[in-house]
């Protein structure tokens, strides 16, 4: 038994939903970071499987892209976070909200 | 120094004198008054010297004041016989009236500013006399009517005045709408506003003449000239000093109104002249008739003015420019005359203008009262004298070409006789009716002396034998047209028995009725109606309060309401409304919730989804 296409969207997809579950619903940011990179891999997951699944190399070069853009986005998003921290000092985005005060 | 120099040297004089005045004599009224003095003759001196440098030659000169793209507005001088007659009229009398008030307005606090806005309105008034084309004597028309204003107003401290200069300003704007859109209305027509140019199309092809361009051009006239409807203006503007009263709203700028007409004739076709013909007659008529009700000495020369104006309209109506310009000059003379006298009395008995509260003042300021008198018999046409000659011209060109014209102002002449004898009886003869009139005595010499000039002029002035070469060469050709006029020897016969009737009557009537020292107006009694309806000038006034306050406040409120309701309500507010409100909701959004922003983002990428796979779309 071989696994097939299905399995790895199927695997995908489920990843996917966690990470934007973790978005939606965690409150520190740090784990709603995480929860963007896991849909960023779960996206990835899926490119890989399709560039098997179809030969070619289009996918792959997705996922490098995908992978250097989330890196530099990380560099960045985590020293706002540390920014925020020591303004702050609170990574809780319930607290984090001055617009409505 | 070419004729050119010399009307720039016009021109330009009085404008240097009023900003002289306004930026450094401000504190300093007797400076002020002689600065202004000073212009006025070197104003008479440089219009003798364009007269002697052009000999009888027409000036023109211009150069372009606005151009955008190829539309040019040109300032110019055209300096032809008419404009000359009446550059030399408004230069001499305006010398006069200005030495004058160097007597009159001696004791008063803003001297300079009076002064400073009389050069102002020698530079204005100046400016029409020369100007060559239409928008350039828009510019000028508007300027008089700026000095008028301010000059009106001098007396600030007095309700009366501050209300008159409004109105005289306010009514006159009313006139100048139709003459700007006349402007407008001529350019597109003629593709020129330059009277010249004008007239050479006209001459070349006459259907151009357009009565619409000629009606709304008039309007100005009818504005500053103080014609019916919009002479409401004239009587209360007699709140202004008493020189203002001589030089701008009886010798100047209400006649510019009629050299303004002159100047375009051309653009006349008949029965716009017609029009103003009749127009004019009934103006003459009417406030013959309004000042008999007045007691106020300068009211009575305001409505004489107005009257004598729609002599002059008449005589423009009836085809004859000349005339009317002939009986402008002399009018100018006398009725300046009539209100420098007047001033001197009002000078003399410290402030009082009531005539019923005047008397005996033929004794205490016997020059005033004779120069005054020969004003009186100057205007009303008596033989030999200047009023004689130019009434009688408007009166023979009237018999010739309409004869209920020729009735009704030969009834006018009449009119004329009857308030000015009223007017002289009352106030020189019998006793002194009141304190002040009992202490009168004669004005100094700087307004005896003009008066005296005034008078000479008033009787010599309409000899045109001795005028000189260059003056009134189309009031001598108008003359002579109307000389060789068919029927001219009877109707001349006619015109000199029944106007002659006219003044004689006129003035005995007055004598017997008022010349008894009256201290109140007899008629008051005998029919206190008419007295009443004559005294309220036929109401005009209270018609137009009533016409301003219920009609037009109505509109007013109209179109108040559809202003505030539609524009600022739905438009203004409407549009501002819509946004605020797409503001106020997507503000509910925007309160620091990031989950909330992940679920619309999420719902948007939903959507997108959707469409793009066909769910929805």
């Amino acid at each position: 038994m071989t696994v097939g296409l299905n399995a790895f969207i199927l695997i995908a997809s489920l990843l996917f939903a966690i990470g934007m579950l973790g978005v939606l619903l965690r409150k520190n940011t740090l784990v709603i970071y995480m929860s963007l990179e896991l849909m960023l891999n779960a996206v990835n997951l899926a490119l890989v499987a399709f560039s098997r699944y179809n030969g070619t190399m289009d996918g792959n070069l997705f996922v490098f892209f995908i992978i250097t853009v989330a890196a530099a986005e990380v560099a960045v998003g985590l020293a706002i976070i540390v920014a925020l921290f020591r303004r702050r000092q609170t990574v809780m985005v319930d607290q984090l909200n001055a617009l409505s005060r | 120094m070419t004729a050119t120099q010399s009307l720039l040297v016009v021109l330009l004089a009085p404008l240097a004198s009023a900003a002289v005045i306004a930026f450094f004599c401000r504190r300093f009224g007797k400076l002020a008054s002689y600065i202004s003095v000073a212009t006025a003759a070197l104003i008479f001196a440089a219009t003798i010297a364009a007269l002697r440098t052009a000999g009888g030659e027409a000036v023109t000169m211009s150069w372009n004041w606005l151009s955008f793209g190829d539309f040019n507005v040109a300032m110019g001088f055209l300096f032809d016989g008419v404009a000359a007659t009446m550059l030399t009229m408004v230069a001499f009398v305006g010398f006069l009236i200005h030495v004058f008030s160097l007597g009159y307005m001696s004791e008063d606090k803003a001297r300079a500013r009076f002064f400073g806005g009389l050069s102002i309105f020698m530079f204005s008034m100046l400016g029409i006399v020369l100007a060559d084309n239409l928008i350039m004597i828009f510019v000028f028309w508007e300027l008089v009517g700026f000095s008028s204003y301010m000059l009106i107003g001098h007396y600030l401290e007095t309700e009366e005045a501050k209300a008159a200069s409004k109105k005289a300003f306010i009514v006159n704007r009313i006139g100048d709408l139709g003459f700007l859109v006349g402007i407008v209305y001529a350019y597109w027509h003629f593709g020129t506003t330059n009277l010249s140019e004008m007239q050479g199309i006209v001459a070349a092809n006459s259907e151009l003449i357009s009565a619409g361009i000629a009606m709304l051009l008039a309007c100005g006239f009818i504005g500053k000239s103080a014609q019916f409807p919009l002479h409401v203006w004239l009587p209360d503007a007699m709140a202004g000093p008493t020189p203002v009263s001589a030089l701008i709203h009886a010798a100047t700028m209400v006649a510019a109104g009629v050299y303004f007409l002159i100047r375009i004739t051309f653009l006349f076709p008949v029965d716009v002249l017609n029009m103003i013909a009749v127009l004019g007659t009934a103006v003459a008529v009417y406030a013959g008739f309004c000042a008999y009700g007045q007691n106020d000495i300068k009211k009575i020369l305001a409505y004489s003015t107005l009257s004598q104006l729609g002599y002059m309209a008449a005589a423009f109506g009836l085809g004859y420019p000349g005339v009317a310009l002939f009986h402008l000059i002399t009018h100018a003379f006398f009725k300046a005359l009539l209100f420098l006298g007047a001033g001197s009395v009002i000078h003399g008995c410290h402030h009082e203008q009531d005539i019923f509260k005047m008397g005996g003042l033929l004794k205490k300021m016997p020059i005033t009262a004779i120069t005054f008198f020969i004003g009186v018999l100057a205007l009303c046409g008596v033989y030999g004298l200047s009023g004689f000659y130019s009434k009688d011209g408007i009166l023979i060109a009237a018999g010739l070409g309409n004869t209920p014209l020729f009735v009704l102002l030969t009834a006018g002449a009449f009119l004329t006789a009857g308030y000015m004898g009223r007017l002289f009886w009352v106030a020189f003869l019998g006793e002194a009716k009141s304190e002040s009139a009992s202490h009168a005595h004669e004005s100094p010499l700087t307004m005896v002396v003009p008066l005296i000039i005034l008078a000479v002029l008033s009787v010599a002035g309409g000899w045109t034998g001795f005028w000189p070469e260059q003056l009134g060469e189309l009031i001598r050709a108008d003359l002579d047209h109307l000389h060789h006029a068919e029927g001219y020897k009877a109707m001349h016969k006619n015109v000199l028995i029944f106007g002659s009737a006219a003044w004689l009557v006129g003035l005995l009537a007055s004598f017997f009725f008022y010349g008894k020292g009256a201290r109140e107006d007899k008629l008051d009694k005998v029919a206190p109606p008419v007295y009443g309806f004559l005294k309220e000038r036929l109401w005009f006034d209270e018609i137009y309060n009533f016409y301003v306050a219920k009609i037009q406040q109505r509109l007013a409120d109209l179109l108040g309401f559809l202003d505030v309701f539609l524009i600022k309500g739905v438009v203004v507010r409407g549009s501002a409304g819509l946004v605020g409100l797409v503001g106020m909701c997507s503000r509910a959004l925007h309160v620091g919730n990031i989950h909330g922003y992940v679920y619309w983002f999420l719902a948007g990428l939903i959507l997108l989804w959707a469409v793009a796979v066909g769910l929805i779309g």
